[in-house]
């Protein structure tokens, strides 16, 4: 195996900083004096850099209310923990003794349900959500950055469909 | 006042949806990147990132804080991404196809179309040829590549040592290499 | 089965407690108005420039990747919850803006835009009280809009 050989089975992690000191240094000094291994270094970060672009490109309109709506329909699926103290309840009616527990637990339940909002799943989160977007004959993005908190709803026009839809009018004080 | 991560992490312990919402808006596209690197099929990958999601949610609470949460959700997402490719026998043309169907929204805000285009021809070529290594080496790539993991990451998420992390790379850039040649 | 009195006079307490706390729970929205504020902002990819009213939302203006922001109108008015409030929007175009819910301290939209009388986008967006969000895209004396639609309850 030929120097170079040698080397260019190291560059890969030598890019990604994980080779020991004593061998980075030696890979350091290769490629610094060997000007096929100094290409092969190249190709590998465009390599990096080519796949990093490709897949952000293809993600970057991936809404995130759309997402969320999905993961959310998988949560609300399960039973919520209110349903599981019912659910619990109703096997205490099978037993006398504590029959007369259902009705006051229901009680306690309902009066805490209705009086402390800001807990458990109706904490508030600190960013615009999207409910709902009806682009009429356009298409419409979603971007959401959590750093900045910021929410943008992006309408791209989209002539083929504006054209397949015919004008709908709608009085400016029509409730929507 | 700005809930850190680690407020939002234990605020979703307690069952507060909406915390676990703002750790998803913060991830999912990333998460999404790795997943889609590996199956390859746009709805297909939309399909397991809610799934790494939900399963998230449900297993939050035991989740320690030994490792950052994005390193934790990786793993679920790697995992299941891995799992559902193994499961799949869809024929590659058709991934291909779907593909090529996605709109780049982010294109038209203001970038050069012209990097854009070449880009993405590039883009194009290397997702086919990363489509066939094997499940395992797309994600170590792609967790290296996109995410910037640490070969001690990778290797906690995929269940593997530091030094198979580091033989899957070396394979898997050799033959991107050699699939792309001269367009590199 | 006979209930102890203790717990008779307990679940009464609780019904009476059901009572008068929940209604108080319940409420969506506070009697006053809600004050809207919409900008309008033009962002093109001329020289960078920054308009010095918009350094406030400069954070959020970078995430569509334009070089030029300048804030061409700004309007603010009272609006009524479950009313429609309509802004004059640049291009012959105007929002419509129904403030109707107000809860943990959020504030809940519909947001129609309209061009002439043909509607372009329906939304639906809750956020923080005295938060915003962005709604942009229309094309604009070489440029685009951005609508910066925020909403102050309390």
């Amino acid at each position: 195996m030929s120097d170079c050989d040698r080397i260019q089975e190291w560059l890969g992690a030598w890019l990604d900083g994980e080779l020991p000191q004593a061998r980075s240094a030696e890979v350091k000094l290769h490629v610094e004096k060997c000007a096929a291994c100094a290409a092969e270094k190249v190709r590998i970060q465009r390599l990096d850099a080519a796949l990093k672009r490709a897949l952000e490109a293809r993600v970057s309109d991936a809404a995130f209310a759309p997402f969320w709506a999905g993961v959310r329909e998988r949560i609300a699926q399960e039973k919520s923990p209110r349903q599981r103290v019912f659910d619990w309840m109703r096997r205490g009616v099978a037993f006398p003794r504590i029959a007369w527990g259902v009705p006051v637990a229901a009680v306690v339940l309902i009066a805490l349900f209705s009086t402390i909002r800001p807990s458990g799943w109706f904490v508030p989160s600190n960013q615009a959500s999207v409910e709902s977007i009806d682009g009429h004959g356009f298409n419409v993005a979603l971007l959401r950055e959590a750093k900045t908190k910021t929410t943008v709803i992006w309408l791209f026009e989209n002539q083929e469909t504006e054209d397949e839809n015919p004008v709908e009018p709608a009085a400016s004080e029509q409730a929507f | 006042m700005e809930l850190t991560e680690r407020d939002l992490i234990r605020n979703c312990q307690k069952g507060d949806s909406a915390a676990y919402e703002e750790l998803t808006a913060k991830y999912y596209r990333r998460v999404l990147m790795v997943i889609l690197g590996i199956v390859h099929h746009r709805e297909d990958a939309m399909e397991v990132a809610q799934e790494t999601f939900y399963k998230g949610f449900r297993n939050i609470k035991s989740f320690q804080g030994g490792s950052s949460f994005y390193t934790w959700i990786y793993r679920i997402a790697v995992n299941l991404a891995i799992d559902f490719q193994r499961r799949q026998k869809r024929a590659v043309a058709d991934s291909r196809e779907n593909m090529d169907d996605v709109v780049v929204a982010s294109e038209s805000l203001g970038t050069d179309p012209y990097r854009e285009l070449r880009d993405r021809e590039l883009g194009e070529r290397l997702l086919a040829a990363i489509d066939e290594l094997t499940p395992d080496h797309k994600a170590v790539i792609l967790m290296r590549a996109v995410e910037g993991l640490s070969y001690k990451e990778i290797g906690r998420i995929m269940g593997c040592s530091e030094g198979t992390v580091m033989s899957r790379l070396h394979y898997a850039r050799k033959k991107l290499q050699e699939k792309l040649g001269p367009d590199l | 089965m006979r209930i102890p009195s203790s717990l008779r006079r307990a679940s009464k307490l609780f019904s009476l407690w059901l009572i008068f706390a929940a209604p108080l729970g319940a409420a969506e929205h506070p009697a006053v108005p809600v004050q809207l504020k919409i900008g309008t902002i033009l962002a093109t990819n001329q020289a960078e420039c920054l308009d010095s009213q918009l350094a406030k939302l400069k954070q959020q203006l970078e995430v569509v990747k334009y070089r030029c922001y300048r804030l061409i109108r700004e309007e603010s008015k009272k609006s009524s919850w479950d009313t429609n409030t309509v802004f004059e929007i640049p291009g012959g175009r105007s929002l419509v803006v129904m403030p109707y819910e107000f809860r943990n301290a959020r504030v809940a939209l519909k947001v129609r835009l309209l061009e002439g009388e043909k509607p372009i986008v329906d939304t639906t967006v809750r956020f923080p009280n005295k938060g915003n969000f962005l709604l942009g895209g229309p094309a604009h004396e070489g440029g685009v809009l951005i609508l910066s639609i925020s909403a102050a309850a309390q």
